[in-house]
């Protein structure tokens, strides 16, 4: 467990005020609030450490604690069960419970081991009164490669230590997002569920590259087939086809194989078409009765 | 809707220390839609996660009721952005394919 410098993560010396803590933990909550930072995890992550610092720091009790024992936090418990003996006794004295108010904690989750193993699992929770409400909305990756996307297939992800198997419709772009209903985490006092909103991450494939609905695919052939024509199999998501090359078939050029692409998403039985280009390998290590039966093309191309 | 699926405005008010009147001006405004039923104020489930980010807004960052439509506006253009270049990068990928 890494000890967290506080100070540092408020940009704030140790000898600062209630004020200049409470300024400082404003100004950077203001850049890196999740809600003004969507899809940003990066300002999500920075923005818990922010109210982690918040939590300890703006708390005279807890900054005298973590000014105290921060660095050798490992002695914190025997601190803490001389402090809760002597809550215990200023608690039957007044009759007051004695509980933490995070007044501007976002949502109180997420601190480090470090937090829990000063303040304790509790130390970052509101005491508020019984209603029914939402959970949070979770939000996850799911990584797939181009073959995957291809086919409507059942996929099982893990999210909160809970198995959800789900149905991925072929056809799923890149960057898409969906919403999974009841996903997200459990709602307060039996309020409904957060949702889950799932990005699709589709990695690039080696050889066919991906536009809309279309498939693109270069494909070797070489200098006689291309002269000659000749025929070509080669690979689809669907098989392999046979192709006609053309005689006099030049580098560069395309192939239309229409409802040969990529699936539109939830239009089923309806693709997109491959484009297959084709690319002219030119001979290598000729031999001289080669090279001299080229020279006497060439020499009848100049005539001509 | 069935009235029981539906969250009470005073309840959330009450739940998230807020004036109802918070609630009334994001209405106001077209950032939320609440439902009216025999003079009680409601809103749909599906609305709660919308009104408690813009709560947060308001309780953490100090931004003013009145001026969260335009935090709202600039945070909509914000996402389409990102979607806008989540797709340009999609485009580009094809024509320029990691090496």
């Amino acid at each position: 467990m890494e000890f967290i410098d506080y100070y540092s993560v408020l940009g704030v010396p140790k000898t600062a005020s209630d004020d200049d803590i409470k300024k400082a933990y404003r100004k950077l909550a203001r850049k890196h609030h999740p809600d003004l930072n969507p899809n940003d995890a990066e300002a999500n992550k920075k923005f818990q450490h922010l109210n982690e610092a918040n939590e300890v720091l703006s708390d005279p009790d807890k900054r005298k604690k973590y000014d105290q024992y921060g660095k050798d936090w490992q002695h914190a418990e025997q601190f803490e069960q001389a402090r809760q003996q002597q809550q215990a006794n200023r608690q039957q004295a007044s009759g007051n419970a004695g509980e933490y108010d995070f007044s501007d904690g976002f949502g109180g989750a997420g601190f480090s081991d470090f937090f829990a193993s000063m303040f304790g699992q509790e130390g970052g929770t509101r005491s508020r009164q019984q209603a029914t409400f939402k959970g949070q909305d979770y939000q996850a990756e799911l990584h797939l490669n181009l073959r995957d996307a291809y086919t409507t297939h059942k996929q099982t992800l893990t999210v909160d230590g809970k198995n959800i198997r789900i149905t991925v419709p072929a056809g799923i772009e890149n960057g898409q997002k969906i919403k999974l209903t009841g996903y997200g985490a459990l709602g307060t006092n039996g309020g409904p569920n957060g949702d889950l909103y799932l990005t699709f991450v589709i990695a690039d494939d080696s050889r066919f590259r991906r536009k809309g609905n279309d498939l693109y695919v270069d494909e070797a052939i070489d200098l006689y087939t291309a002269l000659l024509g000749g025929e070509k199999i080669i690979d689809t998501f669907d098989g392999k086809v046979k192709l006609t090359v053309p005689p006099e078939t030049q580098n560069g050029a395309k192939v239309r194989l229409k409802g040969k692409g990529f699936p539109v998403y939830k239009q089923d039985g309806t693709f997109g078409d491959l484009y297959v280009q084709w690319q002219v390998i030119l001979p290598k290590n000729l031999t001289d009765a080669q090279k001299d039966l080229i020279r006497q093309v060439a020499a009848l191309s100049t005539e001509n | 809707m069935q009235r029981e699926s539906l969250i009470s405005v005073s309840e959330f008010c009450l739940y998230h220390r807020v004036d109802t009147t918070f609630v009334q001006t994001l209405a106001q405004q077209g950032l939320v839609s609440v439902i009216t039923q025999q003079e009680l104020v409601y809103i749909a489930p599906e609305q709660v996660g919308r009104l408690e980010k813009f709560v947060r807004l308001h309780q953490q960052l100090a931004i003013h009721p009145d001026d969260l439509d335009v935090v709202s506006n600039l945070l909509e253009r914000v996402e389409d952005l990102q979607l806008q270049l989540s797709q340009l990068q999609n485009r580009l990928l094809f024509y320029e394919p990691p090496t």
